[in-house]
């Protein structure tokens, strides 16, 4: 059984112009030790989704429907002190910005306590050492003395770092990362990366690793769900979604990326912008951008299905396997010709 | 830190002089002469002269401004009235409880008003309570504290009896026919009131901005995350940032109204330093009037510099330099 | 202290030719930590632009590439004398513009033009669009109002917005969209040179590519230079003729394109090469990282001798913290301030950390 399932899952706000429709009917699930990458751009809806997991959005004009089970439980309808015992304990979140996600009044050795004693039945000095413990392990040096410093004492990157320890801190199953180097230097990137990579092995959580980086996602992730517009576009183990990608927006995503090892003349563009989440275009929401538009594509909505043999892999399009597979291949020329 | 508090206290100094020496060359220009009422109704032009003489106002205005700085520096005597020839420390010394019991009272009226209605109304916008507390707070910041004082002493002293309209009762020397704990507070009741609206008004607003802002912060989302429950959130994340603009600004409204709440001391009729000033002015009393003046100054050098040592100690980003 | 820095012949390609739009010899630029009760006395400086040499040759495009800390925007608002250099030379069009009051700079401001990072910030949003365009154009009184609305309509056409939008507000417009005004507003006066800093950073991965395809068209239509700022490797290989990357307010690598991503030099250069991450799973896989070790240090205490010797693999005690490296030459323009230069590219941690060669 998947650690979380997730089902038809939607979220709608109501706004003073209408009703949001940021996750309009969202599927995926998330195996033990695994990390699934959602990768989108703005309003594509990936951070709402994982907002929407744990309970985070305000209560206040958001309806939701579907089904978040996780270990069982359904996140969604479960009572809200249930929620609260399972945050921050079975399933861990990290934010974007480590500049603003700390609380500037309290040292970090405070707010790692506060993340253990929440959870757990121990003293203050018992958590403070288990604090130390994790601080050390995601390598802040000079632990012990850092430990009694503020939020502002920091770097971003080691900024980033205690984020991690303090969601590490409990053990959790599930890590959820929003965007979690994007604010960050290429360096500093990568050294996150890489000890999110560390950890996963040494903790064994299963991560669901939010980015709109394409290379990161090659980097750090098992599974990618690509989202756009509020839905689903492609679903695919990694190496599949990169050498055979079959959705127009990903062919359109890996061909506007400029490459490190590679020249290339004129970047794909994809015209146009997101569309509005209040008013999505009929039929498939890419449609007005897609450039393999077909009549059929302004009226009905697809469905994800299998991208040609493979179970693992679904995407949501009209068109048919052979020009799929066609397209793919040329992308893959495109983007993969003259690694150096 | 010590660099920081001499450069404070030459500053205050400075300031200190400025204010003190504007006040002196304003009354200089004023064509009123207080020798004049001094010497009485009946002066001649010799008697006004002797008076003149002894209150010191023949000297040239650098000298007058002179003795009265080492005065003050020296000896700690802020002269004698031109009006009544009392000491001016012993006037001051009389109001300043008065004004300070209002203040002070005043200002603990006005955090228990507006504390928990400026938080409510954060946490439950565009509600009923929300848009009422929001009335509230425009009636009370546009209602004028005479109005409001004149409106509170009529219902609630001369209808209702339920407050004495005037005077003021010492807390501790029952010199007249009141005095005591209990009937100074039953008598600086409705002053209290009064005096709280218009800062509960501007208090309310400011606390419910800073709480909204702060419960969007993304350190607040983490709590949450976290699995805080929303009491813990609200006490220790959201109020521990959004109540450190509110305590400086707390510090440094109470200096200032320390100054002389004038409009409230004159409807309620109590002798604080705002009526003693105006009083001053009226016979320009110069002594008397720098008196206040001197005392207003050193309470809001004194509480700014309070306020930026407790926001430096309570806000760990801070650096004093 | 006795800083060696590269003669001005290694930097700019072989010799002042005289034929560069824009030459920088050792700008600097020091921020003063001020201490005092009453009289503030500098103590200490942020050093955000160190001595940095460099030149762009008239239609080509310089990438500047370099992580948080670099010092690269302050240099481009140093080079646009948004900010007055506390040192060094900034020569533009054949002129010493270093040092030239607010009136001597006006009319040279019509030659360079800036294009910022935040599309949401760099627009007042009181203003309406064709106002913001047509601003430096009746500045510098280039036109009648008739010739000047012309013009911008133009303008928005070029950019790839609809003319009949004249009148809308910023808030009307999307973030991809709002940059491209930026792009009229610096195109309007018809400058030699544009500085974009970090013109795609805020921007969706598909619209920053509409963006840069649009850059790249106009500079063959227009005859345009450009020095384009970003931290985003990827980005600055696709659209630069040459690069230069920058570590705590210097210059430690220039390059041209090819030779800076196929055969980096300095080991800076070569860490963040194998940082940036690759949209190829496998290639990732293969692919051998060096991750450094530690944060960028303070430039107000930069470290002595080579900036970049704390963090470096090829550390060698005794020389790289003693004496400064100066920007050695490489043959064909591309210099790098390395004693150990790397010898070959890509290599692995191991073979980074023992450098074969003696001092370049």
């Amino acid at each position: 059984m998947a650690l979380l399932e997730v089902r038809d899952l939607k979220t709608h706000f109501r706004t003073d112009d209408g009703v949001v429709k940021a996750v309009d009917g969202v599927t995926f699930s998330v195996e033990k030790g695994q990390t699934l990458g959602i990768v989108g751009e703005s309003g594509s809806g990936k951070s709402v989704t994982c907002l929407t997991i744990m309970g985070l959005n305000s209560k206040r004009n958001t309806i939701s429907s579907g089904e978040a089970i996780f270990k069982g439980e359904n996140l969604l309808t479960m009572p809200s002190n249930r929620l609260r015992d399972i945050r921050g304990n079975d399933i861990a979140m990290i934010f974007q910005d480590p500049m603003t996600s700390l609380n500037p009044v309290h040292r970090i050795g405070v707010q790692l306590v506060e993340a253990i004693q929440l959870h757990r039945d121990v003293t203050k000095k018992q958590a403070r050492l288990r604090a130390l413990e994790l601080l050390k392990a995601v390598g802040i040096p000079r632990a012990e003395r850092r430990i009694d410093d503020y939020p502002h004492q920091f770097s971003g990157g080691m900024r980033q770092r205690v984020m991690i320890a303090m969601a590490l801190v409990n053990d959790p199953d599930l890590l959820i990362a929003d965007e979690p180097t994007t604010a960050l230097d290429v360096t500093t990137q990568a050294q996150i990366l890489k000890l999110m990579t560390d950890l996963q092995e040494d903790f064994g959580s299963a991560i669901i690793l939010i980015t709109h980086d394409l290379g990161v996602i090659a980097e750090a992730a098992d599974d990618v769900v690509v989202m756009y517009a509020a839905r689903i576009a492609e679903h695919a183990p990694v190496d599949n979604l990169f050498k055979r990608p079959h959705h127009p927006y990903t062919w359109g995503l890996l061909g506007s990326l400029p490459r490190l090892d590679a020249d290339v003349e004129r970047l794909v563009q994809i015209r146009g912008q997101p569309p509005s989440l209040l008013n999505p275009p009929r039929g498939c929401r890419f449609h007005p951008r897609c450039p393999y538009v077909m009549g059929i594509c302004k009226t009905v909505e697809p469905e994800l299905g299998p991208a040609g043999d493979d179970p693992d892999h679904v995407q949501a399009c009209h068109l048919d396997v052979e020009t799929k597979d066609r397209e793919a291949a040329k992308v893959l020329a495109g983007t993969m010709a003259e690694a150096s | 830190m010590l660099r920081y508090l001499a450069r404070r206290l030459i500053w205050a100094a400075v300031l200190f002089i400025a204010v003190t020496l504007v006040t002196y060359v304003l009354f200089f220009l004023i064509p009123a002469d207080p020798a004049r009422l001094v010497a009485g109704k009946a002066a001649t032009d010799a008697d006004i002269k002797r008076a003149a003489h002894f209150i010191g106002t023949d000297r040239p205005i650098y000298v007058q401004y002179a003795k009265f700085l080492s005065r003050i520096v020296l000896h700690q005597n802020l002269g004698h009235s031109f009006a009544n020839r009392q000491s001016v420390n012993s006037i001051v010394g009389a109001a300043a409880p008065v004004t300070a019991s209002l203040v002070l009272g005043g200002a603990i009226f006005w955090m228990l008003l507006a504390l928990p209605i400026g938080i409510l109304s954060a946490l439950r916008p565009r509600s009923l309570l929300d848009r009422a507390s929001m009335t509230f707070v425009l009636v009370g910041i546009s209602a004028h504290p005479i109005w409001i004082g004149l409106i509170f002493a009529y219902v609630f002293g001369y209808r209702l009896h339920w407050f004495p309209i005037t005077g003021y009762c010492d807390v501790i020397n029952p010199a007249t026919d009141c005095g005591g704990p209990v009937q100074w507070a039953y008598h600086m009741f409705l002053p209290w009131a009064t005096f709280a609206i218009l800062f509960a008004a501007l208090y309310v607003r400011m606390i419910r901005a800073n709480v909204l802002e702060t419960m969007n912060e993304d350190y607040v989302r983490t709590a949450r995350a976290k699995g805080a429950p929303e009491w813990l959130v609200l006490r220790s994340h959201i109020l521990r940032n959004a109540m450190l603009p509110v305590v400086t600004m707390l510090g440094m409204d109470i200096g200032l109204a320390l100054g002389g709440a004038v409009f409230t001391e004159t409807v309620y009729s109590l002798p604080g330093l705002g009526k003693t000033a105006v009083g001053g002015l009226f016979n320009n009393d110069i002594p008397t009037v720098e008196g206040v003046i001197v005392f207003a100054t050193l309470a809001i050098i004194v509480f700014n510099l309070v306020v930026d040592l407790l926001y430096a100690w309570i806000d760990p980003r801070i650096r004093l330099t | 202290m006795a800083e060696a820095t590269a003669p001005v012949a290694a930097a700019t390609n072989g010799g002042v030719r005289g034929d560069e739009l824009l030459v920088v010899e050792d700008l600097k630029k020091h921020f003063p930590v001020t201490r005092g009760i009453i009289f503030q006395k500098q103590i200490a400086a942020v050093k955000a632009v160190d001595g940095v040499t460099f030149s762009v040759r008239p239609g080509e495009t310089l990438g500047v590439v370099g992580e948080s800390g670099c010092g690269k925007s302050t240099m481009a608002r140093c080079i646009m004398r948004l900010l007055d250099p506390t040192g060094g030379r900034i020569v533009f069009d054949g002129r010493d513009i270093t040092r030239l009051s607010r009136a001597e700079m006006r009319p040279y401001r019509r030659e360079m033009m800036m294009i910022f990072q935040d599309p949401y910030a760099s627009l007042n949003p009181r203003k309406r669009v064709g106002f913001i365009v047509a601003e430096a154009l009746e500045v510098h009184k280039m036109g009648t109002e008739a010739e000047i609305k012309k013009r911008v309509q133009e303008l928005l056409e070029v950019v790839g917005l609809n003319p009949e939008h004249y009148n809308r507000f910023p808030h009307e417009f999307s973030g991809g969209q709002r940059q491209r005004i930026g792009v009229a507003r610096a195109l309007a006066v018809n400058p030699k040179l544009i500085v974009c800093d970090e013109p795609v950073s805020a921007l969706d991965v598909s619209v920053q590519a509409q963006i840069l395809n649009l850059l790249k068209d106009l500079q063959s239509s227009f005859g345009l230079t450009y020095i384009f700022i970003a931290h985003d490797l990827n980005v600055v290989r696709h659209i630069s003729d040459r690069v230069m990357v920058m570590y705590l307010g210097h210059a430690v690598e220039i390059a041209s394109r090819q030779d800076l991503y196929v055969e980096p030099k300095h080991p800076y250069t070569g860490a963040l090469l194998s940082a940036v991450p690759v949209p190829d799973p496998e290639l990732g896989r293969q692919r051998r990282r060096i991750v450094l070790e530690g944060d960028v240090p303070s430039p107000i205490n930069p470290p002595s001798a080579c900036w970049f010797h704390p963090r470096c693999p090829r550390f060698r005690e005794g020389h790289c913290d003693v004496e400064t490296p100066p920007l050695y030459s490489f043959g064909d323009g591309h210099v790098a301030a390395c004693h150990y230069p790397l010898e070959r590219w890509p290599m692995t941690e191991e073979e980074v950390r023992r450098p074969m060669s003696g001092p370049a």
